[in-house]
């Protein structure tokens, strides 16, 4: 088990997918930090050196990522809902929030659309 | 298939019926009725089928459209990790059934580059074969597993490398030691990689040093770790893993001379060493430590360019993945150059002359026409000398709304030249006698069963596309067996 960032990850996990389950990183973000310290795209995290691994987790460590920026998503939705836009508004009501439609359709918009975007986010260790 | 007839009045000659398969016992059981089918086809049609289904009972969902929860019934053991790219890579170099080839010499020192081979098979002895294994120069695709062992062709083109490695050692006595490097190229299964090997055979025949990339779209392809070379500019990237690997090869297929030469020079290596070493501890310390395999290539080089040293052969296959950009990103994301990985960069360094071999020797490139991406500028080099070599007047012009890539470029200017030393070997298709010789081979092997005579080598031959020599052993032997 390779501990990255606050989680662990079995040493046949690619970086990539490792770095990917982090809120806040995708394809693009995991390709940019892999290249930054010369990661291999299909480097599996057991294969990487102690050192690499530090330099990861201080990288991870200074990006807003998982809870940072879920409260940063949090808190840009409560703040159009405490000023009374109408964004807020949709947003507290789990509605389309850009003129869309509501006539049919709007499972996206009830499923994401709420002033606790992002949820909880899963406990790790 | 025989009337039931026949076959019940055999099964009743049979003392012991039971010893019948079920077939069998199918037939003997209307043995009351031999006279008439009707009773026993009747019979059947009102036997209840075994195993029929019963109609569903009332208030049972019948149609369950719904995929089951349960995982499928599990197929038998899966393939332990790694077994699968075990047996897609397995090279095959012998068939015990085919025949052995009574006629078939082997190539030796000696007869290696006479010309007096010419339009011959020829075998390939076993410790060669062993090291041409060890450098991984057999691929899957190519038709090693259908012979008793491994045989070449000296077709023309063979002879003219041959003729080369003549030209090397003929000029090391003198002070001007040559580097002759040339690009194979031709058609799709012309035999360029076949080539290849038969350079690589001479090669290792002929004593020189042989280091053999054998892909060179494994370095490229971003599948094996890579770092920055510290204190270059620009940047150039080392393969730490990939070579150790490579160091194994050579290890394993020059081992002889790496034995027997002590180090002369003292190598700037991160890693101790005894003064007296000899070349194989230098390249084992290489194997085992992955992060100073670069280092220890680089002493190894220094070592082989020192006076005294064998000539070198270098060689590489699939060039035009070598032409473009690499797979590997930089630290700003950028796409690496290949010609910033150190191994490629040092290939394409001896490629385009910007360095010499000390001790003379010969740079082969091959390209490929089925694992090949689109690399412009190595294809428009390749069609200028060409040209040049059929045509001199009438010389392709660059197409200038294509963007060209000026490093690329700029490795291969030589071709565009009248440089001796840099060209490009055509492999064609055989001429006739070359095919009647192979196709000699094929049916001495037992693998070609028909006479071989004029009229059925032309046909071949023709349907082969002019003797594209992968197409006639496919017309010739793949497709009857």
């Amino acid at each position: 088990m390779v501990f990255l960032n606050g989680s662990n990850f079995t040493e046949a996990t690619l970086v990539k997918r490792s770095l990917e389950t982090f809120f806040g990183i995708g394809p693009k973000v995991s390709q940019g930090i892999m290249a930054k310290f010369h990661i291999h795209p299909w480097a599996k995290v057991g294969s990487l050196k102690n050192a690499t691994v530090m330099d990861l987790t201080a990288e991870l460590s200074n990006m807003k990522i998982e809870n940072d920026l879920r409260r940063e998503v949090q808190d840009n939705i409560r703040r159009l809902k405490d000023m009374g836009t109408y964004r807020g508004r949709r947003h507290a009501m789990g509605l389309p929030v850009r003129g869309q439609r509501t006539r049919t359709q709007i499972t996206t918009a009830r499923r994401l659309n709420k002033v606790e975007r992002g949820g909880q986010g899963q406990t790790r260790l | 298939m025989p009337p039931s007839i026949c076959l019940r009045n055999f099964s009743r000659l049979s003392i012991d019926a039971a010893a019948h398969s079920s077939s069998a016992s199918r037939l003997l059981h209307p043995r009351a009725a031999f006279f008439s089918t009707s009773s026993t086809r009747y019979a059947t049609v009102a036997a209840k089928r075994k195993g029929s289904v019963l109609p569903p009972k009332k208030g049972v969902k019948s149609l369950n459209t719904k995929k089951s929860k349960k995982a499928a019934a599990d197929a038998g053991k899966r393939p332990a990790q790694g077994e699968r790219k075990a047996q897609r890579k397995r090279i095959v170099l012998s068939n015990n059934n085919a025949l052995e080839v009574s006629s078939l010499k082997d190539l030796g020192k000696e007869n290696v580059l006479s010309e007096q081979n010419e339009g011959k098979v020829m075998g390939i002895p076993g410790d060669t074969v062993d090291a041409l294994r060890d450098v991984e120069a057999f691929k899957t695709t190519q038709g090693w597993s259908l012979f008793r062992r491994p045989a070449v062709l000296m077709r023309k083109e063979a002879v003219q490398l041959a003729r080369l490695f003549k030209e090397v050692e003929d000029s090391a006595a003198g002070q001007q030691k040559r580097t002759i490097r040339r690009i194979l190229s031709g058609d799709r299964k012309s035999g360029k990689s076949t080539l290849l090997l038969q350079g690589l055979t001479m090669g290792f025949l002929r004593e020189w040093f042989v280091i053999n990339l054998p892909e060179a779209q494994d370095i490229v392809s971003a599948h094996t770790e890579y770092a920055p070379l510290p204190d270059s500019q620009p940047t150039q990237y080392t393969q730490d893993e990939y070579t150790a690997n490579l160091l194994q090869q050579i290890q394993k297929a020059n081992g002889a001379f790496l034995l027997e030469t002590k180090l002369s020079t003292t190598p700037n290596l991160p890693i101790p060493l005894p003064e007296t070493a000899t070349l194989k501890e230098l390249v084992a310390l290489g194997q085992a430590n992955p992060e100073a395999s670069w280092p220890v290539f680089v002493a190894l080089w220094n070592e082989l360019s020192q006076p005294g040293r064998p000539p070198i052969l270098l060689a590489v296959d699939g060039l035009s993945h070598a032409m473009r950009n690499s797979e590997y990103l930089s630290a700003d994301v950028k796409p690496v150059h290949a010609h910033d990985l150190t191994l490629i960069r040092h290939f394409i360094d001896h490629l385009s002359g910007a360095k010499k071999l000390p001790n003379g020797g010969l740079v082969l490139g091959s390209t490929s026409q089925s694992n090949s991406p689109k690399a412009a500028a190595l294809d428009y080099s390749i069609e200028v000398a060409e040209a040049r070599q059929k045509s001199p007047d009438d010389i392709p012009q660059w197409n200038p709304y294509k963007s060209v890539d000026a490093r690329v470029m700029e490795s291969l200017k030589d071709l565009h030249t009248d440089n001796k030393n840099f060209d490009v070997i055509k492999v064609g298709g055989l001429t006739k006698e070359e095919a009647r010789a192979i196709m000699e081979y094929y049916a001495e092997s037992g693998l070609l069963r028909h006479t071989v005579n004029d009229g059925f080598v032309t046909e071949k031959w023709s349907l082969a596309g002019m003797g594209n020599i992968g197409e006639l052993e496919r017309t010739s032997v793949r497709l009857r067996i």
